[in-house]
């Protein structure tokens, strides 16, 4: 069955774009869609015109000096099997590999997964983890902002009305001689693909050679109303080798850096319990680096 | 009355052009507008894969997909799948394998499946993971995945489009 909108738009340039989102406040972008199509499907978002995205040459990774640059029209598929993102951002890469099942993944793009602003969405934490910047415009110019800005409440990010995120940026971490980074990402759901995330955590930490954790970030999904940075582990862990007292400590600190709730998915007790169990196990796999 | 939109695609070799409502969804205009009804609904809500085609030879869940979006680019169903009169050989490997019970599942099975083999070598993982998109309440996937495993793959190149 047809979705219900009145009209779509098909710009072919981002300015165009741009100028149409300004002159129509209730038109809504569409990239991947395996979002909205769904809340438009079902009733859960009304939108009278689409404007799609898909012309704009917003899709691509490119590797620059200082950093990775991710077109928000890009491929969940795409980044997954990015030598680059591979390699500097593992988390990242893993958590789009996770996104729904492979033909989502074929589908829905970085951008869409971000501006859906889902407290569950895969690559959030990745990317809270990376100390990404989102570039995003409108017809009265530029500007950037982190990605921990960027998420305001559950289905609400910062994001003004004609607005629009064109790229991601995740600058490069140097690794001193002798220190290697390790960071993962891991999330429970039901089935291992195309579920829905019931806890999910991204883990990045510069590992010294005598097993001491430095610059450590992490950041959960599905456990507040926002993909959250746990600041109080961070703190307890960083510049200390993760062994059993640090990583006990880190597990109470975890309590107090997440708020979760009961929802359909899962109750707040075992969201408490399972993000404990996923910081554990990357503390461990960080310790035997 | 809302205004139509012009499609112009490449459907399985061939173009086409379509003047379809602007919230039209690719599988719809592939069953009921272009009549290739081989294409399945299950869940419409990109679940259950029983929709998926390839739109520039990634598979993709058609229930998802603006048919407006497909405007310039290249979709094949599982009617495309086959050369002249022969199966797919991922198609025929389903059938010598009993990868295919009631057969609702099958055409999104065998255009993800083609779209896997396209994509290389890959281990037993590597294709549960690849096939993990497509839910079919018959065989438990066993009997598909052994027959993704033994599709020859020297035949496997035409499966891209």
């Amino acid at each position: 069955m047809d979705v219900p909108v009145q009209q779509v738009i098909r710009p072919t340039t981002v300015a165009e774009a741009l100028a149409v989102l300004a002159a129509q406040p209730d038109a809504r972008p569409i990239a991947g869609g395996t979002d909205l199509m769904v809340q438009l499907r079902d009733g859960r978002r009304r939108v009278s015109c689409l404007v799609d995205l898909g012309n704009l040459g917003l899709a691509g990774i490119r590797q620059l000096d200082d950093g990775v640059e991710i077109g928000a029209a890009t491929k969940m598929d795409s980044i997954a099997a990015d030598g680059g993102v591979r390699r500097h951002f593992p988390a990242l890469a893993a958590a789009a590999g996770t996104v729904g099942a492979w033909p989502i993944q074929c589908r829905a793009t970085l951008g869409g997964n971000l501006v859906n602003a889902s407290p569950a969405a895969d690559t959030a934490p990745a990317l809270l983890v990376a100390g990404a910047w989102l570039t995003v415009v409108s017809t009265a110019g530029t500007r950037r902002l982190g990605v921990e800005e960027f998420f305001v409440g559950p289905a609400r990010s910062a994001l003004m009305p004609g607005e629009l995120l064109v790229s991601v940026f995740l600058p490069l971490t140097r690794i001193p001689l002798g220190c290697r980074l390790v960071e993962r990402f891991v999330k429970t759901g039901p089935r291992r693909e195309q579920a829905i995330s019931v806890v999910s955590l991204a883990g990045r930490a510069v590992v010294r050679a005598d097993g001491g954790l430095e610059a450590v970030r992490l950041a959960l999904g599905s456990v507040a109303p926002t993909p959250v940075r746990a600041r109080r582990v961070e703190a307890v862990v960083t510049g200390r080798r993760p062994d059993a007292v640090a990583r006990r400590e880190a597990v109470q600190a975890l309590g107090h850096d997440i708020a979760p709730i009961d929802d359909v998915r899962a109750t707040a007790s075992y969201r408490r319990i399972a993000a404990a169990v996923l910081l554990d196990r990357f503390l461990q796999e960080a310790s035997r680096a | 009355m809302p205004e139509r939109v012009t499609v112009d695609l490449t459907l399985n070799g061939a173009n086409r052009t379509f003047e379809v409502a602007p919230g039209r969804r690719l599988l719809d205009l592939l069953r009921e507008d272009a009549g290739l009804t081989g294409t399945k609904e299950g869940c419409g809500a990109g679940e259950c894969g029983a929709c998926v085609v390839l739109l520039d030879g990634a598979p993709v869940t058609s229930c998802l997909v603006l048919a407006a979006s497909a405007d310039g680019h290249e979709v094949v169903t599982v009617e495309g799948l086959q050369r002249s009169s022969s199966l797919h050989p991922f198609q025929e490997a389903l059938v010598a394998h009993g990868g295919v019970q009631c057969g609702f599942c099958t055409p999104g099975l065998a255009v993800t499946g083609a779209a896997a083999l396209a994509r290389g070598p890959s281990d037993a993982d590597e294709r549960a993971r690849l096939l993990a998109g497509n839910l079919c309440r018959c065989t438990g996937y066993l009997k598909v995945l052994e027959a993704l495993e033994r599709t020859p793959s020297e035949e496997a190149d035409h499966a891209s489009p």
